[in-house]
């Protein structure tokens, strides 16, 4: 037989065990990095912290009483391992991106920095918390009452000690060793490898426990089916038609709640997590750890309920039935499972709750209160932490005390455990709405949460105190001030509901609908909108997009400061030596930039919560938070999808100016070759004219002999003159072509102008004189030295002078040439009194083939040709050749030269 | 795992496959479905609903591995990153 004394004796010996792994388990974690503490089962063992005693006890006792509901406290957290490339990953991967330290910061870290919702979340956390902690240690203080009511030597010590002294003995005990185990340092990253080793541990010896009892009971049984069978003959039936009715699904949905928002699993699933890839693992082996814990717990309760006498405590089954069995030893393996379960529930709960109560109750106040004694306490935050972290636990584990104390009379633990399950499920839609719903805002999750709690409260656990207050009882009845439509089991006159479906419809309901509206209506902060992105797009940006969002300049002796008080002064050395290395001066002049201060931020959230880590950290950098653009640029995602379209629109808008040019170049194109087309018909007329008259003689020729030698003579002159006047014209238009290319390069030097001006007077004398033309010659400039080449501009004078000539059909011909300098330009004017050019043809007379109408009578030979060719070359000298209103009655051209200044 | 990489389905699809596996697992856990196996009837003496809940359970859990045996690992290249559940797939 165990006595009661040897039980608490061995559950000592357990914890100092527990102690001595948690202890080897940071040694090793600190000096090596890639120990097996940091492997995927480590992490996926420290997650079956879910299963507490309510699971080793409360499970069996469950099952006993309502059949398989037990289960859904197991397939809703399967649900979401399952789905963990959705929610979970991604809440790992924001934690570790913002330093999250609690499911607190998380929501404060999305809304803004928030300290206020942060405070809320965790005033109701540890409220919503102490009856779960009050169901271990009622779970513990039952596994000693049952070991030692069993025999009559067994009480021992506990002689004259009831339930709630064990209870008050079991609560110290664990505030004691909560207190060394969990807050004997503070992480950078809120990180207790060793704990987790302990947890790991926990987690290998309650399972072995509860399958052990379970393999016995299915082996004294009889196997599984003489189990069933017999129960079933009892009227034992596990396929009750009323099982899976509103309950199931109630609890299902409470328990995928709690896997992600009860502080103890967003510690170890989210903040312990040292590596994202260890989801991988435990996607599939959590469920299957909790399938197993799972599998016994039916035959448990069943031979239980079959052989046990009537009126015993189904929830201690699994430790009654071996001693009931007389195996001694099994009974005490059964009896340290469920306090395994028991313990590390209760030392991650409250270290986790520790911390949200330190970093977002305590530190803001002390923040506050010291923010103006500096300098003297280098490690003063650091300590102040721990001291608040201890203080917290005593809370916590006091809480749970008295919610025990109160309603030590209720015998089953399931129930109790969902009350928990409830209040905690009112983060839930916050959280998902943090990770996947920009539009979330603060003023909404607050106002959801505080109506999700008043209502839990009022529902949920206020009537928990039904059996020990008779107010409360009479409030149940009655409704407060007899308001029936209030009463908190049947709100608004909805009755017959299961008491917890009531209540976390209506909580839960009222959540969702006011997160939901209120968001709609209310409208977000800069640095809210900024957290929302970066929680909603985690996976959508680079890892440089978790940067700073407070601007602004600080002295890195202020930072220095900050940091070394929360810190520590050898962490925050060292964080500046390396910013200080890493941009290459002496870490005394470091200029801290926006990016150190979002680092040193992100660090300092990781040790006292976002919302301080800001607040902090705001006192001492100057300077706005965010401006406008800012937000604009780095958070909005629509700012980032309108810049997107806008390029798009800018790239669109240069394509059609491109596509116009060519257009254009295309049109231009197009033109060049109708005026070569033009051109090369032009020329083949021209051409064919001679051609075709000395063909014509040609023939004559050779087919009439009888022609005397005058006429023969006349015919030969004819086809001499007809070729002079084709190869005139094909030399002329070589040269023009040449001209036009470029190709007849010349190189321009300085030229007498007024020379080249007398020689192609002195050539043209002959021409003036057999037509009988009068030539004036007026005003005259001095030599004058142009850029140019001498033999074309004369040429370009004859031209000129000649065309003068030629078309001049006077009957007293007179042309006038003169030539000055005027304002650094050499002008030369040939002028003549012949009928002139008509208006329409003045603008074509410098195209080529274009003879002026005149051109058709008389016997001039050109081509047309020659006003272009002069334009070309005086182009080509960079001056000018046009028509100018002249002196005479016809036309006259001007030509203007630029003088070379000598 | 580079081998089980170079066969591996998109992971855009899988991460498909393990919306429709979470939701279908759910949906088989809750009423109504669960009412067509909570039939009166025992197969080795175990009634059919505790075997059908437990071989969902062990289903799902099988589906999980294997699903996420051909996932991205998120230690790799960043372009992991991008295979989200969303509909967003920039580099």
């Amino acid at each position: 037989m165990l006595s009661a004394d040897f039980v608490i004796a061995t559950a000592v010996a357990y914890v100092g065990l527990l102690f001595v792994l948690a202890y080897l388990g940071d040694r090793r974690a600190r000096t090596n990095k890639r120990s097996f503490l940091h492997s995927p089962a480590v992490y996926t063992l420290s997650i079956s912290v879910y299963c507490t005693s309510w699971t080793f006890y409360g499970a069996v006792g469950n099952a006993a009483r309502s059949g398989l509901e037990f289960l859904t406290i197991y397939l809703g957290p399967t649900i979401v391992f399952v789905g963990w490339w959705f929610v979970l990953r991604r809440l790992v991967r924001i934690s570790h991106n913002q330093r999250i330290t609690s499911v607190a910061d998380l929501l404060s870290s999305r809304f803004g920095k928030s300290n206020r919702l942060a405070v809320l979340v965790t005033c109701i956390a540890v409220i919503g918390i102490a009856p779960y902690i009050a169901l271990q240690l009622k779970a513990v203080t039952s596994s000693i009452q049952a070991v030692a009511g069993a025999s009559e030597v067994g009480r021992g010590s506990l002689t004259g000690i009831d339930d709630v002294g064990l209870a008050f003995g079991v609560a110290a005990g664990m505030a004691l060793f909560t207190i060394l185990f969990g807050t004997r340092h503070i992480d950078a990253k809120e990180q207790h490898h060793g704990v987790v080793a302990a947890i790991a541990f926990e987690a290998v010896v309650k399972l072995t426990a509860l399958v052990a009892v379970g393999v016995f009971v299915v082996y004294i049984g009889g196997g599984f089916e003489t189990i069933f069978s017999r129960a079933a003959e009892m009227g034992f039936a596990v396929q009750a038609s009323d099982s899976f009715g509103d309950r199931w699904v109630t609890t299902m949905i409470l328990s995928i709640c709690a896997i992600i928002c009860l502080p103890r699993q967003f510690q170890v699933t989210v903040v312990e997590n040292s590596n994202e890839d260890h989801l991988r693992v435990a996607g599939w082996a959590f469920p299957a750890y909790m399938m197993l814990m799972s599998l016994f717990i039916l035959p448990i309760a069943l031979f239980g309920l079959t052989t046990m006498p009537a009126g015993s405590n189904p929830d201690m089954f699994a430790l009654t039935l071996p001693m009931a069995a007389g195996q001694d030893g099994l009974a005490l393996f059964a009896f340290i499972g469920g306090f395994s379960s028991a313990t590390s529930m209760i030392i991650l709960e409250s270290i986790a709750l520790s911390i949200m109560v330190s970093n977002h109750i305590v530190m803001p106040i002390v923040l506050r209160l010291t923010a103006g004694q500096q300098r003297s306490d280098g490690q003063g935050v650091t300590s102040m932490v721990l001291v608040a972290r201890r203080f917290s636990i005593v809370l916590i584990l006091s809480l749970g005390f008295f919610y025990f104390f109160f309603t030590r009379d209720s015998d089953a633990l399931a129930p109790i455990g969902l009350i928990s399950f409830a209040a905690i499920a009112q983060f839930f839609p916050a959280v998902i709405a943090a990770l996947f719903w920009r539009d979330a805002s603060l003023r909404a999750a607050t106002l959801a949460i505080a109506v999700g709690f008043i209502v839990w409260f009022w529902c949920s656990f206020l009537p928990s105190f039904e059996s020990v207050s008779p107010a409360v009882a009479r409030l149940l009845v009655d409704g407060p001030w007899g308001i029936s439509w209030l009463r908190p089991e049947a709100m608004f006159g909805l009755d017959g509901l299961d008491p917890l479906t009531h209540a976390v419809f209506w909580s839960l309901t009222l959540n969702v609908f006011i997160l939901i509206v209120a968001s709609l209506f209310t409208s977000q902060s800069a640095l809210e909108r900024i957290q929302a992105s970066v929680f909603v797009d985690v996976f959508r940006r680079g890892p440089v997009a978790q940067g700073n969002f407070m601007r602004g300049s600080a002295t890195a002796n202020d930072l220095f400061f900050v940091a070394e008080r929360v810190l520590g002064e050898r962490r925050a050395a060292l964080l500046f030596e390396v910013e200080a290395r890493e941009v290459g001066v002496d870490p005394a002049m470091l200029d801290p930039s926006p990016d150190f201060i979002g680092r040193l931020e992100r660090e300092l959230a990781g040790s006292i919560g976002a919302a301080s880590a800001h607040v902090m950290l705001a006192k001492v950098v100057s300077g706005g938070h965010v401006s406008l653009e800012e937000v604009m640029q780095m958070a909005d995602e629509t700012q980032q999808v309108i810049e997107y379209s806008q390029q798009l629109e800018k790239t669109s808008a240069e394509l059609r100016t491109t596509a116009r040019k060519l257009e254009d170049a295309n049109a231009q194109l197009r033109e060049l070759d109708s005026q070569k087309d033009e051109f090369l018909s032009q020329v083949s007329h021209e051409v064919r004219t001679p051609m075709t008259s000395i063909r014509s003689f040609s023939e004559i020729l050779m087919e009439q002999g009888d022609l005397d030698e005058w006429q023969r003579q006349r015919f030969v002159r004819t086809i001499h003159g007809e070729s002079l006047r084709l190869t005139k014209l094909l030399d002329e238009i070589l040269d023009l072509s040449a001209l036009e290319r470029g190709e007849r390069a010349w190189e321009n030097a300085p030229t007498d102008a007024e020379a080249a001006l007398d020689r192609a007077i002195a050539v043209c004398d002959a021409l003036v004189r057999q037509r009988g033309m009068t030539l004036e010659l007026g005003q005259r400039a001095r030599p004058t030295m142009v850029n140019g080449e001498a033999d074309r501009l004369c040429q370009v004078f004859i031209n000129l002078i000649s065309n003068a000539v030629k078309y001049n059909t006077a009957e007293e011909p007179v042309m006038r040439i003169t030539s000055i300098v005027r304002s650094g330009s050499y002008i030369v004017d040939i002028a003549d009194n012949g009928p002139g050019i008509a208006k329409g043809e003045r603008k074509l007379i410098f195209e080529k083939f274009s003879r002026g109408l005149r051109g058709a009578n008389g016997d001039q030979s050109g081509a047309g040709l020659g006003l272009a060719i002069s334009r070309q070359i005086v182009a080509r000298m960079n001056g000018s050749l046009e028509l100018v209103p002249g002196p005479l009655a016809g036309a006259c051209f001007r030509v203007r030269l630029n003088v070379v200044r000598s | 795992m580079p081998r089980a990489k170079a066969r591996a389905p998109e992971p855009r699809k899988l991460a498909s496959g393990m919306l429709v596996l979470t939701g279908f697992g759910a949906l088989l856990l809750v009423p109504p479905l669960v009412y067509i196996f909570n039939q009166p009837i025992s197969h080795f003496g175990v009634p059919q609903i505790v075997i059908y809940l437990f071989l969902v359970w062990v289903l799902l859990i099988i589906g999980t591995a294997v699903l996420t045996h051909f996932m991205p690992r998120s230690d790799g290249s960043e372009a992991s990153d991008d295979t989200d559940d969303s509909t967003e797939g920039d580099s």
